[in-house]
């Protein structure tokens, strides 16, 4: 067995920094984080995962199932290589992981999450009539959805790759879950969760939905998905849902304290400005566009705390360095990110 | 207003405030608060009410780790809508029977007079 390299999720000097900040609201989050980080880290021990898979280029996949618990990982259902359960969620889950897997390595030759060959670990059936989706810090959560408004949650491949990718990003910038940053974190896990179903599918620009979690809703709700990354704030308008609150533009930013400062809000701004590059540039979405922004994912320069202006600065270097400084690629970028107003 | 002080007595007059935000989408709809008017309820939900805000007290206030998570706030409002207490927590780290009643909010005869967004 080995163990999972498990990290904070923000280091201790960049809290007390934070803590140091004159902004109260990030303030008192930041406490509230140094505190609580504690006895997260005092657990971390006993979290263990599976072995990984020692050759590059294959995954090892698990997927358990909680039994409409809420204890994880649950019971093993299927293993790499194993058979199909018959379980749909179990075996979307396990498609899913490959998938994410493959366009990971496929695109960017990154052996899973980690680059180390981590296991892909995911839990379905997770609690009762649950309607949620998430990283737990090491492995992927899946609900079976309500019902009334929401599927199970595995019928979205983009969501599956949307999880995966929190953990991706947990082993790189690992960008703190809150404002900017955390929009930041939300809009690189919604670029790669569709650059997946687009990397699957062989769609290029033009064929892709540019959706995020089609299928999820049921017919009752009024909407297409959970986000758009065309139109940002077009995805749903329903009376129990209410309405997509997702600008596509800085002069719509939101200010908020809800959902840690707007993570999956203000997260429709990067998003829009990487569909703009992509449709730009046209073609497969991961050749250009996606391996500008997985350049900078991986860049040593991504600060934890970065802020939009900072992000979309490196993604202009990075497609200078990698497609030319005079080429169509950074041109293409440079102008995504004005049409969004980040840069000017 | 303090968490740390455990969760204050409910009496009929008490409003439980529950909200829930955050999860791999933010809706508005979902996110609004939700009432259970403790006049409307028997005293055997509020006995269990009781023991669920202390069980969430107990646990207090700690940050998870990982992305998408969902959050319950919780809050006591006395009989003239002062708020007297307040929690926000990990939902997955608390009884599943809060989320029953968060279900059960939306319907009367707990949430009559649901208030809007903020
Ligand atoms: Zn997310």
């Amino acid at each position: 067995m080995r163990t999972m390299p498990i990290r904070p999720f923000l280091p201790p000097y960049l809290l007390e920094r934070i803590a140091g900040s004159r902004n109260a609201r990030q303030r008192d989050r930041a406490y509230r984080t140094l505190h609580d980080d504690q006895g997260f880290r005092a657990r971390a021990g006993a979290a263990e995962l599976p072995e990984g898979s020692a050759r590059r280029g294959e995954p090892v996949r698990h997927v358990h199932s909680a039994g409409h618990t809420r204890e994880l990982p649950g019971e093993r259902v299927r293993s790499e290589g194993e058979e199909a359960s018959g379980d749909p969620a179990v075996d979307e889950a396990y498609q899913g992981l490959g998938a994410t897997y493959a366009l990971y390595w496929e695109a960017f030759q990154r052996h899973s999450l980690d680059d180390r060959g981590m296991a892909l670990l995911a839990t379905v059936h997770y609690g009762e009539d649950y309607e949620n989706a998430f990283w737990d810090g090491r492995q992927m959560v899946f609900g079976d959805g309500d019902g009334e408004l929401f599927n199970r949650f595995t019928i979205a491949l983009d969501i599956i790759a949307h999880e995966l990718t929190h953990g991706v990003i947990q082993h790189e910038a690992a960008l703190v879950y809150a404002d900017q940053a955390g929009a930041l974190n939300e809009s690189l896990a919604d670029v790669f969760g569709s650059l997946v179903k687009q990397h699957r599918l062989g769609q290029d620009v033009e064929s892709a939905d540019w959706l995020i979690g089609a299928g999820l809703f049921t017919d009752r709700v009024e909407g297409q998905a959970l986000r758009s990354m065309a139109a940002p704030g077009t995805a749903y308008d329903d009376p129990l849902l209410g309405r997509d609150p997702q600008p596509g533009h800085m002069r719509d930013f939101v200010e908020t304290q809800d959902d840690n400062g707007g993570v999956h809000i203000n997260s429709g701004i990067p998003n829009r400005a990487f569909h703009h590059a992509a449709m730009a540039l046209g073609g497969h979405a991961w050749e250009e566009a996606g391996q500008v922004w997985y350049d900078t994912l991986v860049d040593e320069r991504l600060a934890r705390n970065s802020d939009f202006v900072a992000f979309a600065e490196l993604t202009l270097d990075n497609a200078g360095r990698r497609f030319g400084t005079d080429g169509e690629v950074r041109r293409a970028v440079h102008e995504a990110w004005r049409a969004v107003g980040v840069l000017s | 207003m303090n968490a740390d002080d455990g969760a204050p007595r409910l009496t009929r007059a008490s409003v439980l405030r529950l909200s829930r935000e955050g999860g791999v989408a933010h809706m508005p709809g979902l996110a609004r608060p939700r009432r259970i008017r403790c006049d409307r309820c028997s005293e055997a939900q509020r006995a269990e009410l009781q023991a669920l805000l202390d069980e969430a007290a107990r646990y207090g206030e700690r940050q998870v780790p990982g992305a998408d998570r969902r959050l319950l706030h919780l809050g006591v409002e006395d009989g003239s809508e002062t708020p007297v207490w307040s929690l926000t927590v990990a939902e997955d780290s608390v009884s599943d029977s809060l989320l029953r009643w968060w279900r059960l909010a939306l319907s009367e005869p707990f949430s009559a007079d649901e208030s809007g967004p903020a």
